[in-house]
Parts: C-alpha cells; structure tokens; sequence
C-alpha cells in the first residue's frame, strides 16, 4: 500500500507496513513538472511486468519492486489490483509508478488536481 | 466512441486498451492518463465535429433551418453526445473540459447570432443555444423526431 501527497511542487510516493521490505524503496519523490497523469487502473495488473531487476514477485500474491519492459523501467508496489494507481512520469527514472492506495478516485484527484494549478 | 457510449466512469483502461487496440504502456505514454486521453477525444469532437457543424449553421436559409440543423445535430458525428455528456458529468469539476464545453457553446451561440442578426451575447441567443442543447438532450432519450415540432414552433415565433 502506498500513500500520495502533494507538498510544495512535489508529488510523493511514500511506501508504507510490510511492503516497505518488498519494494527496496520506501519513498520516491517526483517533481509535478515530469509528472504526466494519474489513472486508476484495475486492468494494469494483469499486463505482463517484464523483467525484475529488485524487489519481489510472488506471482498472485504480490508484485513489488523495480521491473524493466520494452526498455522502460517501472516500479509496482500492488497486492490488490482493485485499488492500483498508474502514475505516469516523464524524465524521470521511472516511466510510470503503479502502487495500491487506499482510495483510488481520490488518489487520482490529488494528482490530477495538482497538475492543474 | 466508447467515452460517447459509456461516459468517463464507465470507460475503464481495459475498455479503451481493446476498443483502440493499443498498448497500455503506448496509451500512457502518449496520453499520460485516461483523463489525458479523454480531453484528447473531447479536443478532437470539438474540432472535427462540433465546430464545422456549427460553421455550417451560418450559411442556412434562415432561422428555421438553422434551428432545425442545430437541435439535430449540432454535437453530431462519430462522438455525438460526448459533449453533452461532458458537459453533465465532467465539466462540473474538471476546468479544462469546462473550457472545452464553453467553447462549443459560444460558438453555437455566435452562429445562432450571426443568423438572427442579433447580439452574441443577447438574453435570446442564450435562451435560443439552451433550447437547442436541451432538444438534443431529449431527441438522444427519445428519439430524432421529438424536436421538430419544438423548433417549428420557435422558428414561427421568431418570424412574427
């Protein structure tokens, strides 16, 4: 489970419990300008992920961590597909950030709403 | 047009990954988000469809034939009703598709205005783009007869 918030031009992704272990990062910081979108995406967990490079997949269970495909790098931290956020990014490390939150339409809206001010 | 169909809530990323055929990583990548995607197809709408339809209005042979062209499709096209359904469900809290609803509605009413040789921002050209929107609204309930007795009508008063 991941929790979202928005300070002073910066959108952070704090990785919180148990899942701090699996996904090697507990926090990414990402400035609003290279952030492009957010999306709630139930479908998204089901896509192939592509290839590990840190963290853990228990296939079904739990996929966290850093994962690399079609030459893109993402980090997944989601155990309940129901409730997985896509965060797109630009010029960052990653390409995008899909991680469970607590409620997906207000995540969204945090992120969409910061994007336009 | 699935946005067209089902509305934005009711369009997942699943739906629109199988209805474009694309790639989700391409979807994101492109678009940055569903919301992003969505003012894209609302852009294009406006634009390709509601736009030239409404230009068009402007070289009828009066008031009757451009109300009647208006209430019958002036939000016409391969996404007809993403506007209005835009305009019900998203532009309430979303500014950017607000701007994009406000655009078509101005120029509606600048060509309703043009026609009538009244002032764009006249209390009747306003009355006369509500009563168009709202034609729409209940032909696409109802059926594409329900508004021709409505805009004969009108045009008739307009005449007197």
């Amino acid at each position: 489970m991941a929790r979202l918030s928005v300070d002073n031009g910066t959108l952070i992704v704090e990785i919180e419990g148990l899942d701090k272990l699996w996904a090697i990062k507990s926090r990414i910081e990402i400035p609003l300008a290279n952030v492009r979108g957010a999306t709630a995406d139930p479908g998204v967990a089901s896509e192939p992920k592509g290839i590990k490079v840190g963290g853990t997949q228990w296939p079904g269970l739990i996929t966290a961590g850093r994962f690399r495909r079609h030459g893109e790098l993402v980090f997944w931290d989601v155990k309940n597909p129901a409730k997985a956020v896509v965060i797109e990014l630009a010029d960052e490390q990653y390409a995008r950030v899909i991680v469970e939150v607590e409620d997906p339409r207000a995540a969204v809206a945090l992120v969409e709403g910061a994007l336009r001010h | 047009m699935l946005f067209a169909e089902r509305g934005y809530d009711g369009t997942s990323v699943d739906d629109l990954v199988q209805g474009l055929g694309v790639h989700r990583g391409s979807l994101y990548k492109v678009f940055g988000s569903k919301r992003g995607l969505y003012l894209a197809a609302l852009r294009h709408h406006l634009e390709d469809e509601v736009l030239p339809t409404v230009a068009a209005l402007t070289v009828t042979s009066g008031p009757a034939e451009a109300l009647a062209q208006a209430a019958g499709g002036f939000d016409g096209g391969a996404a007809a009703g993403l506007l209005l359904s835009a305009a019900v469900h998203q532009a309430p809290t979303d500014p950017d598709v607000a701007a994009l609803v406000e655009e078509a509605l101005r120029a509606l009413e600048r060509a309703l205005a043009a026609v009538l040789g009244e002032p764009a921002d006249s209390p009747l050209i306003g009355a006369l783009g509500a009563s168009v929107l709202g034609l729409r609204l209940r032909d696409r309930a109802f059926g594409p007869a329900a508004s021709a007795p409505a805009v004969h009508a009108l045009a008739v008063r307009l005449a007197d």
